[in-house]
């Protein structure tokens, strides 16, 4: 892989010439399938937000403008790859096939991390603490290395997430014991607050180097660059043990989450400019452009993106919360004498303030 | 059709209210589903809500500038559903921390069965530890006592009644009939657990012995008039008590039955039985000795106001050597107090009042008052009373010997 | 004990296909302590090896091999040095299973040699149980004998939850006689009877067994009988054998080594108390170290519980 000035780029933006597609390795329908679950993404982004706002959802980290970073990566993954995200992958989910109304379950207060099965789909319960998971990835990684399993850990995580001790010390436990691991940041900008600028004096792809593999950037809103450079990072991990940190250069149109007001800290014009530069446009102009696709596909597309996320919506208005049982259920394997007394006495006081009617 | 009413959500703040900004919708409007509705402000951001349903605006509840609260209507839309169930506002706040609402009933320990040998087999027996120091007090032997409590446990009334030699068990079960009960908690209860122990425990008698009180009433006119405050007859008896009790240090005593000792006490701390709300309570005098009769006056004051407003110390209400009590004040000529118990003796002052007594073979109407003595027959005999009385009643008689001590 | 732990090591390498053992040093060198001597020659290097020098990695990274299925057995190499995995281990370790509705588990045993006595400089004698006891998700053990370590450390391999295995390094070169294949084995949750005795229960762990036996010794001297509790597994707590014994004295000494405030003694205390109120002849006492840092090894024997403090406690409850 080449050191590059600029982010690695496939399609073009205004005036650059094209450039070559056919390593890409996509089919047509393939190419058209990518815009699919970016709109999916983005439809189902804006309505938990909107679902937020209405009450049902207690907060909601919009991943608006970052669609291409995501679902450009988890499309590059095999069936048998894990990922490990962080609480903004929502468009991976969408990729994974994962229940999102199962998925929005941590952002209505249901249960922690979420209620959908992380081993059926190989994609990790939301995890919270900025960059924690990406020690999990580097073990996991090394874990199927120990198995002679062929496989690919991808784990995303923030700009901010490259300040954490975590991130250092999984990229040099991935380098030296060569486990097979993407670490895949979305540098969206901003880390709540704090403007890249702030957060690193080095640029985030170089930081490889420090761990003795490669970094490379690539722009984040390219689909098709996203599902490149992971695909080649993906098959060198896999086939060679070798680690790649990509650096997706994308950006947070909206806020860090909807309890958060990026105007306070960041210029509107900012947000316009990138706004301009929307992934989702960019790639639809592409295909149409390259007769990949015509307006048939993209009004089926919409009307496809609206029922689901209507879906979407009734699921998690009509999810109340769980037993209050389960509070004890999953703590330890089997429930230790001191735990069974307290689960007694919970259930007690439920039944007495609710009249029996908590159970879900 | 049926009209929903929009209640405000809570935005995630953790806040209470927010302010609307801007409608952007009017009543009579036709409304998409995730069509913005308002612009509000909360106290960290503006914010835009989007419509709930697909409907037409039935109503705004709050006008531009208003304060609305979480959960208050926002506005009703006429939705083509049939039923309207009411929404209730989502309150969970995830990153931010919410208090417990309600007061979570305090929780007792859950049954466990014991897996001890029971009693039956020998094994130890169930009693709190205050019964249990009760027990070990009153020398009784819990293994004998059958417990009457929560799972056979051995009480404090099982204690008690085991404590009192050849009596049957007291029938509990009493008519109920025409008797009002009066339950007897905290101090009350300490308070006639300590008089039944010393009833109990010390064979006590009481010897009276009657004062003239003529030059006792001079002497308090004369020490009233040279200091700013009337002094009582009880200030100058207790003076004269812990003087006489230089020469009789038995009064100042204790029976250790466990020892078989009787403790002398070097230092007099007079115990001042005061009648209070709460009951019968024994603030003490410390160092009595060292205190002239105006020193003890006021101290006596402070201690009985403090003990009636329950605002005496536990320093001013423990270590009493001896005490006194004035029957006086409820016009009681003499009494049978009963000593505070572990002490020796209790000396009772009746009411100073006019008395027909015998002065020189002729019968005078002279002012004058009975002293009653209560004391431990084990520290004392009537002999050693008697003297001590006798000289008592004589310093009364004569009170300007009353000690060197300052007046 | 040192040799027990080696035993119990190599034991469930051999039994276990899936076990693995990894931290600093514990490969080539066998571990600071020696306690993974030679294993590194015997089960090849994919299954001991040496980590980087970064607590939270291994904790982070043993997560991970968990999570693809293996038995990791992760060394702290030091307990003042395991501060850095507190976050992996309490935001992730305890909660794996409950966050993943019992779909991912985490079958995952970190050793953490623990506790003073051994004349170190600072932050190699931390007794920091408390911590981990306080995460609920976590099971919290420590043996105090080198036969109760073998059998305490094979059955941590095995559990299918997250076991933080304390190991008091006083303890590791106390020459002891026994058969490890004797069958007098206890389980995780299980505590132990290690004397039996009428007047006086004293509760203790790790280190603090050895020390409160020898005050039974000269309290037996003085007709005192004390009956010595070896806590073993603080969660879960056997609740039962605690209280079934203080229901028997009536008294009750908790000795550990870690500071009084909000130490495990105090959740011990207030268990017994619940469950034995009814037999308590004297308020239950703790003997503790101090609420101090540990302090400098020249007068660390003022701030471990002595002998001569543990009698002290005993005699007070006795002639309560």
């Amino acid at each position: 892989m080449n050191e590059r000035e600029g982010p690695f780029r496939v399609l073009p933006l205004q005036g650059e010439p094209q450039h070559e597609l056919s390593s890409i390795g996509l089919t047509e329908k393939e190419l058209r399938e990518l815009y699919r679950l970016m709109a999916l993404t983005r439809r189902a982004d804006l309505e938990a937000t909107a679902l937020q706002r209405q009450g049902e959802l207690a907060v909601y980290p919009p991943l608006i403008g970052q669609e291409a970073a995501q679902v450009g990566s988890a499309f590059a993954l095999e069936e048998s790859d894990w990922i490990f995200p962080s609480y903004r992958e929502l468009g991976a989910a969408v990729v994974r096939g994962v229940d999102l109304v199962e998925y929005l379950h941590f952002y209505r207060a249901t249960w922690h991390g979420g209620t959908y099965d992380a081993v059926a789909h190989r994609f990790g319960m939301v995890s919270v603490p900025v960059a924690s998971q990406i020690l999990h990835a580097v073990g996991y990684a090394m874990g199927a290395k120990l198995d002679r399993i062929a496989l690919a850990t991808l784990v995303y995580f923030g700009d901010g997430a490259t300040s954490e001790g975590d991130f250092h010390e999984g990229c040099n436990f991935a380098a030296v014991y060569r486990a097979p691991v993407v670490f895949f940041c979305q540098n969206n900008q901003w880390a709540i607050s704090v403007p890249l600028s702030a957060q690193t004096a080095a640029p985030i792809w170089k930081k490889a180097q420090a761990y003795g593999f490669p970094g490379v950037r690539v722009d984040g809103n390219d689909v098709l660059a996203v599902y490149q450079v992971t695909k080649e990072a993906v098959a060198r991990a896999r086939d060679e043990g070798i680690p790649t940190l990509i650096e997706a250069v994308t950006y947070r149109i909206g806020p860090h989450s909807t309890a958060d007001d990026a105007s306070r800290y960041r210029p509107g014009e900012e947000v316009e400019q990138w706004k301009a530069l929307d992934p989702l446009d960019r790639y639809r102009s592409w295909l149409m452009s390259s007769g990949t696709a015509d307006q048939d596909f993209f009004q089926t597309v919409d009307a496809e993106a609206k029922q689901f996320a209507t879906k979407m919506r009734s699921g998690v208005i009509a999810s109340g919360p769980r037993p209050v049982e389960e509070m004890f259920e999953w703590v330890f394997a089997d429930l230790p004498p001191h735990l069974a007394r307290q689960r007694d006495e919970a259930l007690r006081f439920a039944e007495e303030s609710s009249g029996g009617s908590h159970r879900g | 059709m049926a009209v929903r009413e929009f209640l405000l959500p809570d935005l995630g703040e953790g806040l209470d209210d927010a302010e609307v900004v801007a409608w952007r919708v009017a009543e009579g409007d036709q409304v998409e589903l995730n069509q913005t509705l308002v612009e509000v402000n909360t106290a960290k951001a503006l914010v835009e809500i989007p419509a709930p349903w697909d409907g037409v605006v039935e109503r705004l509840h709050a006008s531009e500038g208003d304060v609305v609260k979480v959960g208050q209507p926002l506005v009703s839309i006429r939705v083509q559903e049939a039923s309207a169930e009411p929404s209730k506002p989502k309150r969970q706040a995830l990153l931010v921390g919410y208090g417990v609402e309600e007061e979570v009933p305090a929780v007792g320990p859950t049954g466990r069965a014991s897996t001890a040998r029971t009693r039956e087999q020998g094994g130890p027996v169930p009693a709190s530890p205050p019964v249990r120091r009760l027990a070990k007090e009153l020398g009784v032997d819990l293994s004998t006592i059958t417990g009457t409590g929560p799972r056979g446990r051995v009480t404090r009334e099982d204690v008690l009644q085991s404590a009192q030699p050849g009596e049957g068990s007291v029938p509990v079960a009493v008519a109920r009939q025409g008797v009002r009960a009066i339950p007897v908690k905290g101090t009350r209860r300490l308070i006639a657990e300590k008089m039944a122990r010393a009833a109990r425990e010390v064979p006590q008698v009481t010897t009276f012995i009657t004062v003239d009180a003529t030059a006792l009433q001079a002497f308090r006119q004369e020490l009233s008039k040279g200091s700013d405050r009337r002094i009582t007859p009880l200030p100058i008896v207790v003076r004269a008590l812990v003087e006489i009790s230089q020469e009789h240090p038995k009064l100042n005593s204790s029976f250790d039955a466990e020892r078989r000792e009787i403790l002398l006490f070097k230092q007099h701390h007079v115990g001042i039985a005061t009648d209070t709300e709460q009951g019968l309570l024994v603030p003490v005098v410390h160092d009595a000795d060292s205190l002239g009769i105006v020193g003890l006056a006021e101290e006596i004051s402070r201690l009985t106001e403090a003990a009636r407003a329950g605002k005496a110390t536990p320093q001013d209400m423990m270590g009493s050597t001896i005490t006194v009590t004035n029957v006086g004040t409820f016009g009681a000529e003499f009494g049978t107090p009963i000593v505070n118990f572990p002490e020796a003796a209790i000396l009772a002052l009746g009411v100073v009042e006019p008395r027909a007594l015998v002065v020189d073979g002729e019968v005078q109407a002279r002012p004058a008052v009975t002293l009653s003595l209560s004391f431990d027959h084990r520290v004392l005999d009537g002999a050693e009373a008697g003297r001590a009385m006798g000289a008592l009643k004589s310093l009364l008689e004569s009170p300007f010997r009353l000690g060197a001590l300052p007046r | 004990m040192v040799k027990a732990l080696n035993e119990a090591l190599r034991h469930s390498l051999a039994d276990d296909r899936r076990a693995l053992v990894l931290g600093e040093d514990i490969g080539k060198l066998g571990g600071v302590f020696r306690v993974t001597d030679g294993l590194q020659d015997e089960f090849g290097i994919e299954r001991v090896f040496d980590t980087p020098l970064a607590e939270a990695g291994i904790a982070g990274v043993s997560l991970g091999l968990a999570l693809a299925g293996w038995h990791p057995v992760a060394e702290m190499q030091f307990d003042g040095f395991s501060y850095p995995a507190l976050d992996q281990i309490i935001s992730h370790v305890a909660k794996y299973r409950f966050r993943s509705r019992g779909r991912q588990t985490v079958p995952l045993v970190i050793r953490i040699p623990y506790a003073g006595g051994v004349g170190a400089a600072e932050h190699h004698s931390e007794s920091p149980e408390a911590y981990y006891a306080h995460t609920s998700g976590l099971k919290v053990v420590t043996p105090s004998s080198a036969i109760d370590a073998y059998h305490l450390l094979r059955a941590s391999i095995a559990d299918p939850d997250p076991v933080i295995f304390f190991e008091p390094k006083s303890r590791y070169w106390a020459k002891e006689e026994g058969d490890l294949a004797g069958d007098d084995a206890l389980p995780i949750g299980r505590a132990r009877i290690v004397r039996e005795g009428n007047d006086c229960t004293i509760v203790a762990y790790g280190a603090m067994v050895a020390r409160s036996l020898q005050a039974a010794t000269r309290a037996s001297e003085q007709g005192v009988e004390t009956e010595v509790i070896d806590v073993r597994s603080l969660v879960p707590l056997d609740l039962d054998t605690l209280a079934g014994s203080v229901r028997k004295t009536g008294r009750a000494v908790v000795v550990h080594e870690a500071p009084m405030t909000a130490g495990f003694g105090a959740e011990i205390v207030a268990r017994i108390m619940e469950d034995a109120f009814d037999f308590l002849e004297a308020p239950v006492l703790r003997v503790t170290g101090y609420d101090i840092p540990y302090p400098p090894a020249t007068i660390e024997s003022h701030h471990v519980p002595s002998v001569e403090r543990v009698l002290a406690a005993v005699d007070r409850v006795v002639n309560y």
